[in-house]
């Protein structure tokens, strides 16, 4: 039970954006993707669901390539909260409910609480730091086995990337197979439980956090600069 | 079907303000045209009643759409140039902004054939709520032109007659022969299908997906062209060109159609 990726490699143009990228990220474990700006992160996360094209290799979750059957079991929040800006969230909710068997409304409701979001909001009026956690609600309140998150702390301030970093260890989250990317690595470090370098466009290092810090006494911050800065 | 029918709902709601922005723009502007023509006949009907024989002086509502050419024209000229612009923006507004939707819209539990039609879907309903709309208008406009024509200057005329005295109204709106009808609309429809395929060949190879559609369209124009001129070649018996019309029309529609579900299915980019 996992995503696998498998010697994918995709172009823009002439240039080279991913070249033979390998990794798996499992259920019930949570996988950061870590690289500079431009490295190809969010386009990995895209092509996982299908929403940009991959030149070569593969990618599965749970040995079904990205189409309509995994969008129910994979739950993707993007860098950016992806609804129009005349939508209510109340209408967002119900949009989703709509369309997602996976939806889970109790979850919805709980997280509306817990964000102290008001549903009666239009989208486009949010704030960046509200409208993360509005995304964050549409990505976690679907009962799914996976959820990719695209930089769920950008724009987010101090006080409320706790409260989200605190979902890694709740039940929000359980035994999901999460696949994260972020630049605040340090914040959620100890959530994490494998670490996928990204550099020039290749998997640089992947490794599990938790035998690093016991083998090597590192922390994924210390091979992070390692690798990356190399 | 469900979730297609979620996704024209979806749509439609979307653009519902745009829809009531034209239709309320067609009756401003038409009445304005009605009302300021009809006066202005019954003055000039006034003026000269007691110099002629007033059993002629009589003008029917059919008159009155002919004689105001412009104050017509311009809502469906208008709502068409609008309508045709939305062929583009219903796509392209899910990209543009902050909120990009189509990073939702493309990971919908549906297939994204769906997502295509729904939007196709979507333009032929305001299409045909206009030329719906419009044709309600019509009856409302003669009624409150037998409002506003004092009996004596009133000659009746019947619908069909004040829908031919409108130039667009009889070319392209509502044409009275039925094939001239289905002809129109249907090269219509092919035409909405051709650019959302050619959109979506630029969303997909963008620099070179404009020239990629350039060259699709033209492709597309130059089948449909040359189905218009077979009447040049002398040869053949109507009833063979209008089997070889509507294979090129069939085919066009064929491939476009696959093109487009091809394309937002695999090679789309967010």
């Amino acid at each position: 039970m996992m995503i696998e990726l498998e010697h994918v490699c995709q172009r823009y143009a002439f240039k080279k954006v991913l070249k033979d990228v390998t990794f798996t990220a499992d259920k019930g474990q949570i996988t950061c993707l870590i690289g500079l700006n431009g490295e190809g992160k969010s386009t990995l996360l895209k092509a996982i669901m299908g929403l940009t094209p991959i030149q070569g290799g593969a990618i599965r979750v749970d040995g079904k390539p990205p189409g309509r059957d995994i969008y129910e079991k994979v739950s993707y929040i993007p860098d950016h909260l992806a609804i129009p800006p005349s939508m209510r969230l109340s209408q967002a909710i119900g949009f989703m409910q709509d369309f997602y068997s996976s939806w889970n409304n109790e979850r919805a409701n709980e997280l509306m609480r817990f964000f102290k979001l008001d549903i009666n909001e239009r989208a486009g009026r949010l704030s960046k730091g509200t409208a993360a956690k509005f995304n964050l609600v549409l990505g976690l309140a679907q009962d799914s086995a996976y959820v990719i998150m695209d930089e769920p702390f950008a724009g987010i301030d101090l006080f409320s990337r706790e409260s989200i970093a605190e979902l890694f260890s709740s039940d929000l989250v359980g035994s999901r197979g999460v696949l994260l990317t972020t630049h605040e690595v340090g914040e959620i470090e100890h959530f994490i439980d494998k670490a996928v370098l990204l550099r020039e466009g290749t998997v640089a290092r992947s490794f599990i956090c938790e035998q690093v810090r016991g083998e090597e006494g590192k922390s994924v911050v210390d091979i992070m600069k390692e690798v990356l800065l190399a | 079907m469900n979730r297609y029918l979620k996704l024209v709902h979806l749509e439609v709601h979307r653009s519902r303000y745009m829809l009531f922005v034209l239709m309320a723009l067609t009756v401003i502007i038409q009445l304005i045209g009605l009302v300021k023509t009809t006066r202005l006949r019954v003055n000039e009907l006034s003026e000269i009643a007691g110099l002629q024989d007033s059993a002629h002086l009589k003008f029917s509502f059919a008159d009155v759409i002919g004689a105001s050419q412009f104050w017509f024209g311009l809502p469906i000229l208008i709502s068409g140039t609008v309508l045709g612009l939305y062929v583009f923006f219903i796509w392209y507004r899910d990209w543009i902004g902050r909120d990009k939707f189509a990073y939702r819209m493309f990971i919908l539990p549906t297939a994204r054939r769906n997502v295509y039609l729904a939007k196709a879907s979507a333009i032929f309903i305001f299409v045909f709520a206009m030329v719906a709309f419009q044709l309600l208008l019509l009856l409302a406009e003669r009624e409150l032109f037998n409002q506003l024509v004092p009996s004596e200057y009133k000659m009746s005329s019947v619908f069909a007659e004040a829908v031919a005295s409108n130039q667009l109204f009889d070319d392209i709106l509502l044409p009275l022969d039925f094939m001239q009808f289905l002809v129109y609309y249907g090269l219509g429809i092919l035409a909405v299908f051709a650019i959302f395929t050619a959109v979506l060949l630029e969303r997909s190879y963008r620099w070179y997906g404009i020239v990629y559609a350039i060259l699709y369209l033209a492709a597309c124009g130059g089948a449909i062209g040359f189905a218009a001129s077979l009447s040049y070649y002398g040869y053949l018996y109507p009833r063979e060109m209008a089997v070889i019309r509507i294979g090129i029309y069939l085919v066009v529609m064929g491939v476009t159609l696959v093109l487009g579900f091809r394309l937002v299915s695999k090679k789309i980019t967010v």
